[in-house]
């Protein structure tokens, strides 16, 4: 689905993309993590042709520099349709998407949308925030794409609207022959839908993993002071303190050695990823 | 049906834990069929592939079956064989935990079962 080799990309004599590999294969939910101004956008940008890199970019088969056109019609991305001019009634909308996108499926997006707190006939400049990405959602999940990037796709709605756009990401647009790339700054939220997480900091991919693997080389350990100097003597990665008891996240330990210390438990996504910064710097 | 997710097991073993219990406590009986792994990922929000791999286990465990066409179902006897099994896992891996507590807290059979009077 998706293979780029050595991107890198200098803005201003800084590093933006500092040789850069990734693979996506279909059927994958990525969760592309990183703190502002890391890499992220640039990173997507360059996966749809969007930003100048040097190395090499496959995606879908396509070289996005050279053949963004026909890679569009398999790719959709949040970040384009997030300028609708306010002047549209929201039925006007649809028709566009129809007339712009080859793959719009006009009754898909009718029946998300039903589902959803957007009444058709409002102006989209007279809709809340929340309505609107409500709107931009149920048009992306109506394009009939195989890779769909979502920038903070749920920024602005409530906790009962992510988890319907979560179920409806599954429900209708998810299937073993697509991708799904989301980037979010709620990663407790989507840890469990994703299958690999990709860390990036200044540039660079700090962690590329399945989700499978995470658990299997990430673990942290719950200690009480009385076993502290024996822990941090199987060098964790990352040590925190909490209530009575310190966290300690190791990487490659095995789970036997770090029992009779403490208890062991898998880390959540978000405290790898904390761990995982404070190590690269 | 929601799960209150813990730290110590992958996702799947949980989701596998879950299904059993289902099934032990009797809330899909056998020869039932279950939801599709769709559903089940939407209804929990999951990952279908973490979703698949809790089912491959209940599968081959022998209290899920796959039937071509219509989905999967709960296997007849499933219930009685997750019993048998269980019990076993209980006796071998819970029950020496919470003897070992019964005797640091000094308790009798009589204190467990209830008949001591509070004064």
């Amino acid at each position: 689905m998706i293979n780029c080799r050595n991107l890198t990309k200098t803005i201003k004599d800084e590093l933006v993309l500092d040789n850069v590999s990734i693979t996506i294969e279909p059927g994958s939910i990525v969760g592309l993590v990183g703190p502002n101004g890391a890499g992220k956008t640039t990173l997507i940008k360059a996966l749809v042709g969007q930003a100048r890199v040097s190395g090499e970019i496959g995606v879908l088969g396509f070289d996005p520099r050279k053949q963004r056109h026909q890679l569009m019609e398999e790719v959709a991305y949040t970040a384009d349709v997030a300028s609708i001019p306010g002047w549209m009634k929201v039925t006007q909308v649809i028709e566009y998407y129809d007339g712009i996108h080859k793959k719009f499926d006009r009754n898909k997006a009718l029946r998300l949308l039903k589902d959803s707190s957007v009444a058709l006939d409002r102006k989209v400049k007279q809709l809340s925030k929340g309505m609107l990405v409500q709107l931009h959602l149920a048009c992306v999940l109506a394009i009939d794409v195989k890779l769909l990037i979502l920038d903070e796709p749920t920024l602005g709605l409530d906790i009962l609207y992510r988890k319907q756009f979560y179920d409806q990401l599954i429900s209708e647009f998810f299937d073993e022959t697509r991708s799904i790339i989301i980037t979010s700054h709620q990663i407790d939220e989507i840890d469990r839908l994703l299958n690999q997480v990709v860390f990036i900091n200044k540039g660079r991919i700090v962690l590329n993993e399945s989700t499978e693997d995470l658990v299997e080389k990430f673990v942290s350990l719950f200690v009480s002071e009385a076993h502290l100097e024996e822990a941090r003597n199987l060098k964790p990665l990352h040590e925190k303190p909490g209530f009575g008891k310190h966290i300690l996240t190791y990487k490659d330990v095995s789970i036997e050695q770090l029992e009779h210390l403490g208890h062991v438990g898998i880390p959540t996504v978000a405290d790898l990823f904390v761990a995982i910064m404070k190590e690269a710097g | 049906m929601s799960i209150q997710w813990n730290d110590e097991q992958p996702i799947y073993r949980q989701l596998e834990a879950h299904v059993k219990s289902l099934i032990l406590e009797l809330a899909i009986g056998e020869g039932e069929a279950l939801p599709s792994v769709r559903l089940l990922a939407m209804e929990f929000t999951l990952n279908p592939i973490t979703v698949s791999k809790a089912i491959q286990e209940l599968v081959h465990n022998g209290l899920i079956e796959k039937k071509r066409g219509l989905g999967m179902f709960v296997v007849e006897g499933a219930r009685t064989r997750l019993l048998e099994q269980e019990r076993l896992k209980f006796i071998k891996e819970e029950w020496p935990q919470v003897k070992e507590r019964i005797e640091m807290l000094e308790l009798s059979v009589s204190d467990l079962l209830g008949e001591v009077k509070n004064d």
